[in-house]
């Protein structure tokens, strides 16, 4: 592959500090080179009139595993309305919610992102997760490992095994299911709902273990912290979905004492109790104490209305939600002293007070919380939205009036208790270069992607620089994945495939006679049966280990 | 050679996934021993003897000879049952892949009984759970219908032992419509087992009977002990109703949908899951797999290049009715092709007797033996890997379907 050079295009470079400036940018063997030392041949890309990032970043989209196939199979109309017919680059894929792995490949690519991450990697279900990434074009991609649930680590904290024992099975865990990080969904609570608690607050015991979410949450940060993971602990708080868990929010965030925590899909955290509907926007609370505390960063998991499907490894949370299920219909499962799963269709009406007023918390988040290196652009998909509504949140953000035209359309109730309309803020191309790519690559310890300095890979994006910014990042006009055209005007014209991302900190080896017995003897089958070999990681290619601060 | 022995093996066939396997492996030969219930011994075992060589219309041929015809084959047909589909993950992608070039249906041969699942499950839903949850939490295990262990071996060896980490006294086993085997009685020993029998076709009138009970009603006729049942399922702290979609009758999908709706209902004040067996010669990666890459559960047909899902018309046994070719895969065990008078290629375990011998004959590997790859276990969850035990020259079906595809014109 000979090198490409894009020329004439604006460089929008947060990472690097470049915000506008027209240059040169290289890339060579995959790798983008320093534009003005390098003399050899190359193939021009004109970027004129254009923008040129990073290749974008999703740090939290349920993209593949056993709970992305409950929503193909609940979803099958869906499917139907949504087919792609097989072409030279296409196979036969189809979805909206409920993407298949191509199809999946294909929307993100085209929009210009080249990462996406999966944030709830069901440990017991990591093969499985790892097999499907495997189908997903054009995307580099990794998981979150789900704990803080799991029977083995609340044994060895509620036996007082020490902190020490965790952060070895910790490791352990990452290295047995190649994760990028450690994700906590209702630390505690998929474990109680297994002994038939319903609900179980930040301080609230495990009926069993009669441990509390906190001690859980802090445990695992100490555990992340220590191991020198660059992601920090990526929650699904307390009480997700219950009006007055912005109180829960705030005392998670204080949980924390100064280390860091990112909280995802903070939306759905952010709820009031005020007003006649005992439901209202606890978003400016929860912005200010996120701006308050350096250590904090969200991911706002924003609704859009229509038809999606919620998929989550909160089982707790989903059974009490199943009675709201449209289609009327769900899926729940107990997964192996590991976690769980509940999958429900959604329709989020834009009619409906509480639906509305979830659109508005989302866009308080996003318009209030100040520093745009700490807080995600992310729908949670397919949870608030398909991921296919980038474009649309992009222009909500960036333009004011685009906005307030929305908001008009809310129910006057919900304009009532809503402050979008008073937020005057607009995010800049700069702050959306922030938030989509180099932010994501910061909090994930990505040294080589989410900006175009020398040494990056070669994942860049050129958008037209269309005043309509739904418009503009919808269809990128070029995108390349380590410097091969795969996208041009919107089109796929070439598939690439990524790679995967993972850590492996050391451990005392120790901790696997205790694995070994526990598999044996509660699990009923061996650790070494359950360990992902590296072979099996698209077939021996690809993946790729980063370094924790404790292994370098 | 010398001789070499793996230990800890991962069985692929049933579903059960049992990893305590021994394999001893002389040159091609494989005698399994330790830890394989009979079923397995017999489909691991290899006499040793060379594999056959690939054959067209019955005569030897070379390997690529068999690729060629077996290309122009699918070049020269108009409707493709692609049928058998007993592979790993790779060789279910390599199929659909192909599928969707040349148009046809596919299905797995033992789809059926998922299909009774699927019924309920695709359109209500319902609260599931795995091996690992049963063995440790249940403490009230109600067999629905006929005994599964007589498909699914070692099932109660693997998730009901005598003792569960959260359960308190003796587990409760509850065969309802059925009787447990004597096989499965030894593997239940310690255990408190009950017999509850259903008239002939009245599992579906016991379920309801059930499922009214556990909501609240009193259904007239109801037995007592099926009112016992209802009372001991309300105080169980984690009830299991189990079955094997394969082994019920016509009747199957109204038995599930009772059950599913026994279990909902059970969950609203204490917990309760369906554990719905299904999953021989990886039938479940092979729906896995299809859902991921195509968007729908097994069963899905290709026209002009976009897919569809259909139960019916995408069946095996209504698809080879109009196709005029059958692609059959069955790389775990010597299983035959459906009878029809459609031309056959047949990617098979080598020590298939074929009744009729097909069109295209390609001997191939076995997962978990002959080369690596990936199954799931019938829980749907846990997937399981594979690894290569044995070097018979005989190559995976992924690579064999490839090559075909890669052969077309």
């Amino acid at each position: 592959m000979s090198a490409v050079r894009i020329i004439n295009g604006r460089v929008l470079d947060p990472a690097n500090g470049e915000s506008g400036v027209v240059r040169d940018v290289v890339i060579d063997g995959g790798r983008i080179v320093d534009a003005k030392g390098f003399t050899g041949a190359t193939e021009t890309i004109d970027a004129r009139g254009g923008v040129v990032m990073a290749g974008a970043i999703d740090i939290h989209s349920h993209i593949a595993g056993g709970k992305s196939n409950i929503t193909r199979l609940l979803m099958v109309e869906e499917q139907r309305a949504n087919r792609e017919p097989a072409g030279d680059f296409c196979g036969c894929g189809g979805g909206l919610s409920t993407m298949t792995a191509h199809a999946t490949g294909c929307r993100y690519a085209e929009m210009g992102y080249t990462a996406v991450f999966e944030p709830a990697m069901v440990a017991a279900n990591a093969r499985h997760m790892h097999a499907e990434m495997k189908d997903i074009p054009f995307l580099d991609t990794g998981g979150y490992v789900v704990l803080g649930n799991d029977d083995f680590l609340l044994d060895l904290i509620s036996s007082g095994a020490g902190q020490q024992a965790v952060n070895d099975y910790v490791a352990w865990q990452l290295a047995a299911t190649k994760a990028m990080a450690v994700k906590i969904v209702n630390p505690g609570g998929i474990n109680a709902f297994k002994f038939n608690q319903r609900r179980l607050d930040l301080d609230e015991a495990n009926p069993h273990y009669e441990i509390t979410p906190r001690t859980i949450l802090t445990t695992l940060i100490k555990a992340v912290t220590e191991l020198g993971l660059a992601h920090p602990i990526h929650l699904h708080g307390c009480n997700l979905g219950v009006p007055g868990n912005e109180d829960t929010t705030l005392a998670t965030i204080a949980a924390t004492e100064g280390l860091p925590l990112h909280m995802t899909h903070v939306q759905f955290h952010s709820y009031g109790t005020e007003g006649d509907k005992k439901f209202s926007s606890g978003a400016a609370k929860i912005a200010e104490a996120v701006n308050a505390n350096p250590n904090i960063s969200i991911d706002v998991g924003q609704v859009m209305f229509g038809q999606t499907v919620t998929a989550s490894a909160d089982l707790m949370s989903q059974h009490r939600n199943r009675g709201i299920a449209s289609p009327k219909r769900w899926i729940g499962m107990d997964m192996e002293m590991d976690a769980a799963c509940g999958i429900v269709p959604f329709v989020y009406k834009e009619k409906s007070f509480v639906n509305a007023l979830q659109w508005a918390i989302g866009l308080e988040l996003f318009l209030l919380v100040e520093d745009p290196w700490r807080i995600f652009l992310t729908t949670d998909h397919p949870n608030g939205a398909p991921f296919t509504t980038y474009p649309h949140l992009i222009r909500l953000l960036m333009d004011k009036d685009f906005r307030d035209e929305h908001f008009a359309r809310l129910p006057k109730a919900v304009r009532k208790h809503s402050i979008v309309g008073e937020l005057k803020r607009e995010y800049t191309l700069e702050e959306i270069a922030i938030v989509t790519r180099a932010a994501p690559a910061k909090i994930l310890g990505f040294k080589d992607r989410g900006h175009l300095g020398a040494g990056a890979v070669g994942d860049v994006v050129i958008y037209r620089d269309d005043p309509d910014r739904e418009a503009m990042f919808t269809k990128a006009d070029y995108v390349l994945k380590n410097g091969q055209v795969i996208v041009k005007d919107g089109e796929i014209v070439s598939v690439a495939y990524g790679q995967t991302h993972q850590v492996a900190p050391d451990y005392d080896t120790g901790i696997e006679t205790k694995l070994d017995r526990w598999f044996d003897e509660a699990m009923g089958f061996k650790a070494k049966t359950f360990k992902i070999a590296d072979d099996e990681i698209r077939d021996g290619q690809g993946a790729v280990t980063h370094a924790t601060t404790r292994s370098a | 050679m010398a001789e070499m022995t793996s230990h800890d093996v991962v069985c692929p066939f049933c579903g059960i996934g049992c990893d305590d396997v021994t394999l001893t492996v002389d040159g091609a030969a494989v005698t399994a021993a330790k830890g394989t219930c009979g079923r397995a011994a017999e489909l691991f075992a290899r006499s040793g003897a060379p594999a056959p060589s690939a054959r067209v219309a019955g005569k030897d041929v070379s390997f690529e000879e068999a690729v060629a015809e077996a290309a122009k084959r699918l070049d020269a047909s108009k409707t493709i049952a692609y049928a058998g589909l007993g592979t790993d993950v790779d060789g279910v992608r390599a199929v659909l892949k192909l599928a969707a070039k040349t148009g046809g249906s596919v299905d797995h041969y033992a789809s059926e009984g998922m299909f009774r699942n699927l019924a309920s499950s695709q359109r209500k839903g319902w609260v599931a759970t795995t091996f690992a949850e049963v063995r440790n939490r249940c403490d009230l295990f109600v067999v629905v219908g006929p005994d599964p262990s007589k498909a699914y071996h070692r099932v109660y060896e693997r998730v009901l032992p005598a003792t569960g980490r959260f359960v308190e006294g003796p587990r409760r086993v509850v065969f309802l419509g059925g009787a447990p085997t004597e096989d499965a009685k030894s593997q239940l020993e310690g255990l408190s087992v009950e017999i509850i029998a259903t008239p002939e076709g009245g599992l579906v009138d016991a379920l309801s009977q059930l499922s009214a009970l556990v909501a609240g009603s009193v259904p007239p006729g109801a037995s007592p002990d099926i009112k016992a049942l209802a009372e001991a399922l309300k105080a169980a702290r984690y009830g299991v109703l189990a079955w094997s979609a394969a082994s019920l009758d016509d009747d199957g999908d109204l038995v599930i949908e009772r059950a599913v709706s026994v279990v909902d209902t059970l969950n609203v004040t204490t917990r309760a899951a369906c554990l719905p067996l299904s999953g021989k010669d990886n039938l479940t990666g092979a729906y896995h797999a299809t859902l991921w890459n195509i968007g729908f559960p097994l069963r899905v047909g290709f026209r002009d290049g976009v897919s569809d899902h259909d139960q019916t018309a995408y069946a095996t046994a209504n698809a080879v009715k109009g196709a005029d070719l059958v692609v059959w895969t069955s790389a775990f065990r010597p299983e035959l092709p459906p009878e029809s008078s459609a031309a056959v290629i047949a990617l098979s375990h080598p020590d298939t007797v074929f009744d009729t011998e097909p069109d295209v004959f390609i001997p191939v590997g076995q997962p978990g033996l002959d080369h690596q790859g990936l199954a799931f276990r019938a829980d749907s969850v846990v997937g399981l890997p594979l690894r290569r035990h044995r070097d018979a020259g005989l190559k995976s079906v992924a690579d064999v379907v490839t090559l075909i595809s890669e052969a077309r014109a």
